[in-house]
């Protein structure tokens, strides 16, 4: 294990500092419970939780996952208990995670959100919310909030309305232009945003001539999208000044370092996790050897330095300070 | 001796509340391990063993690993294990993909970590004197353990084992070495009974429990059998994994909502049934054939 308290690790979302910027991310990781045994938690930065909707939630029939070169395919259909169920039965268990937790919302309308994320914001165990307007697995033809500038900004405003806690928009990468939906992400309130959600995709078997998720299409993640992903960042922290959680195929400290070049301030660790649960322990130690490598004391004076157009307000605040 | 003959229905009652099907999962770790033996014992089937002292103290029958593949890149994958004594543990696969392949290329000496032991396991304390296991194909991998169990407290053992051609009908005579009879099937009629295992089933004396492990189609045709019957049956489950630790729930099934498996969940608009969907790698990947909604 790297000697970490040398170095200033941390990484903003709006009001919350992660001691580390390395974030399991939602729907693989579970509530972080679920891999203590196999990793030291307080080794995270956060953990995101699994989604939740207003109503319980069934989810996709199976197959809801298929591996693919370089990824995986998943259509998990946000099964979860719903938000009443999920207050009183599992909120109180994420006390005791020593990572912060952050909710992930899910909806069907603007109402849905503003009225799960005022009721999961309320509660100490959550540290931040995550909207998760970008699910394509529960969308019709992958249309998203995430897929419309409007749309994003009326989830936003509205779940911005109902907390003061560091609201987290997470994109879509099935967009033509992400720029215009992270300034309309911003713009309506968000303390920062997750770039990006998976890649429509599908796969079909030959021998039963049958698609081979029971959801049919589903989302690509892994190493497979992660140029896309890098992309995504790199432009959107030209678009916006505020804290970028990279994500889409971060498996190593290289992976994660080229996302923090682009811009992001913290990255997120998903489909890794399944490859190793130890993924995200290991890129933060492979983070210090290349900022020891390289002579940097902060992981925050590297953000965004691959990128010219890159203003990141985060970075200046930390300037100050 | 109480017996199934004098009274099925009692006994049924009885075996029902007297199985702890929510056996306690087990407490997995991230286990180091070293590749001890390796051999092809097919063409592309796999007997890979690894030293793991820690783990055969704690593998129970029908418990899985999560085998991490080296240098990471790609999902673990989830393997019956199939032997677990004194030091070592062992797995058989067959080399079907890109991740199996990468496994079936370790040579001895080679490290290879495993998340295990996981899942519910097959409950092997019954009453049951006569026990038919059904296994079809990369199934058998998982219930050599079974067998042993069910052999150690005196049952009859009958392992009526299915697959594509003789040669695929891999390790029959070690089950036969163990005390097992064997009632095989070929698709091709090149060993053993021609068609389906499940047709060799029904041909077949019923026994007074069923264990099964194979492809889905198998497992239900083996779950209709046994329903039809009244023969209460233990089926471990196949699905795609993500994570194989309970963190992603890709690898669900419908079960009903009053089983013990059954992970607490209010029913959902969508359902409006008995029905939820349980994580095969958690409440599993055994579950009673009567529970199953799928």
């Amino acid at each position: 294990m790297v000697e970490l308290s040398k170095f200033d690790l941390s990484a903003r979302i709006g009001s919350l500092v992660l001691p580390y910027p390395t974030v399991a991310l939602s729907g693989c990781y579970g509530s972080g419970a679920e891999f203590a045994p196999y990793v030291d938690l307080s080794r995270l930065g956060a953990v995101v939780l699994k989604s939740v909707t207003r109503r319980p939630r069934m989810g996709n029939s199976t197959p809801r996952i298929v591996h693919t070169p370089a990824g995986m395919l998943n259509a998990i259909g946000l099964q979860n208990p719903g938000i009443e169920w999920y207050l009183q039965h599992d909120v109180a268990k994420f006390a005791q995670t020593p990572c912060a937790t952050i909710g992930s919302v899910a909806g069907f309308s603007v109402d849905d959100y503003a009225y799960v994320c005022e009721r999961l914001a309320a509660r100490s165990e959550i540290a931040a919310i995550e909207l998760n307007i970008s699910c394509p697995n529960v969308a019709h033809e992958g249309e998203t909030f995430a897929c419309d500038p409007e749309l994003t900004a009326r989830v936003v405003r509205a779940a911005r309305a109902t907390t003061d806690k560091p609201l987290i928009a997470k994109l879509s990468p099935n967009v033509t232009d992400i720029a215009t939906i992270a300034r309309s992400a911003v713009a309506a309130g968000a303390d920062a945003l997750a770039v990006v959600n998976t890649v429509r995709g599908m796969a079909i078997d030959i021998y039963q001539r049958k698609p081979r998720l029971g959801n049919v299409t589903g989302g690509l993640s892994g190493a497979a999208i992660r140029p896309i992903a890098l992309l995504a960042v790199y432009e959107v922290a030209r678009a916006v000044s505020v804290p970028i959680v990279g994500q889409g195929g971060i498996a190593t400290a290289s992976d994660a370092l080229e996302f923090i070049l682009a811009g992001a301030s913290a990255v997120g660790v998903g489909t890794a996790n399944f490859a190793d649960p130890r993924a995200p322990m290991g890129i933060l130690d492979g983070i210090v050897e290349y900022m020891t490598q390289q002579n940097v004391r902060r992981l925050r004076d590297l953000v965004g330095t691959a990128n010219t157009g890159f203003a990141n307000i985060n970075q200046i605040e930390g300037d100050e300070g | 001796m109480r017996r199934f003959s004098d009274n099925p229905e009692s006994f049924f009652k009885i075996w029902r509340k007297s199985l702890p099907v929510a056996l306690a999962s087990p407490i997995s770790a991230l286990v180091p391990t070293r590749i001890l033996d390796r051999s092809e014992v097919a063409r592309d089937v796999i007997l890979l063993g690894v030293e793991a002292p820690e783990l055969v103290k704690r593998v129970r029958p029908g418990h899985f690993a999560m085998a991490l593949l080296p240098g990471g890149q790609a999902a673990g994958v989830a393997l019956g294990i199939y032997e677990a004594r004194g030091e070592r543990c062992s797995l058989l696969f067959f080399l079907a993909g890109d991740r199996t392949r990468r496994l079936g290329a370790l040579r001895v000496g080679d490290r290879l970590d495993l998340v295990a032991p996981l899942g519910n396991g097959f409950d092997c304390e019954g009453a049951e004197r006569d026990v038919a296991i059904v296994a079809g194909g990369v199934g058998i991998a998982s219930v050599l353990l079974p067998a042993q169990a069910l052999l150690a407290r005196g049952a009859r053992v009958r392992l009526f084992y299915g697959a594509r051609t003789a040669e695929r009908l891999v390790e029959a005579e070690r089950f036969a070495a163990e005390g097992c009879e064997l009632l095989l099937a070929t698709d091709d009629g090149s060993r053993g009974y021609n068609g389906v295992v499940t047709e060799l089933l029904a041909r077949e004396d019923a026994a007074e429990a069923v264990f099964a492990c194979g492809p889905t189609p198998m497992l239900r045709a083996v779950s209709a059998y046994a329903q039809e019957r009244n023969i209460p049956a233990q089926l471990s489950l196949e699905e795609a994994f993500g994570c194989g630790v309970g963190g992603c729930w890709g690898c669900v099934v419908p079960i009903v909502r009053t089983s013990a498996q059954a992970p607490s969940f209010p029913p959902s608009d969508a359902d409006g049934s008995d029905v939820v969907h349980a994580r095969v790698c958690v409440e599993g990947p055994v579950f009673r054939a009567r529970e199953l909604r799928w």
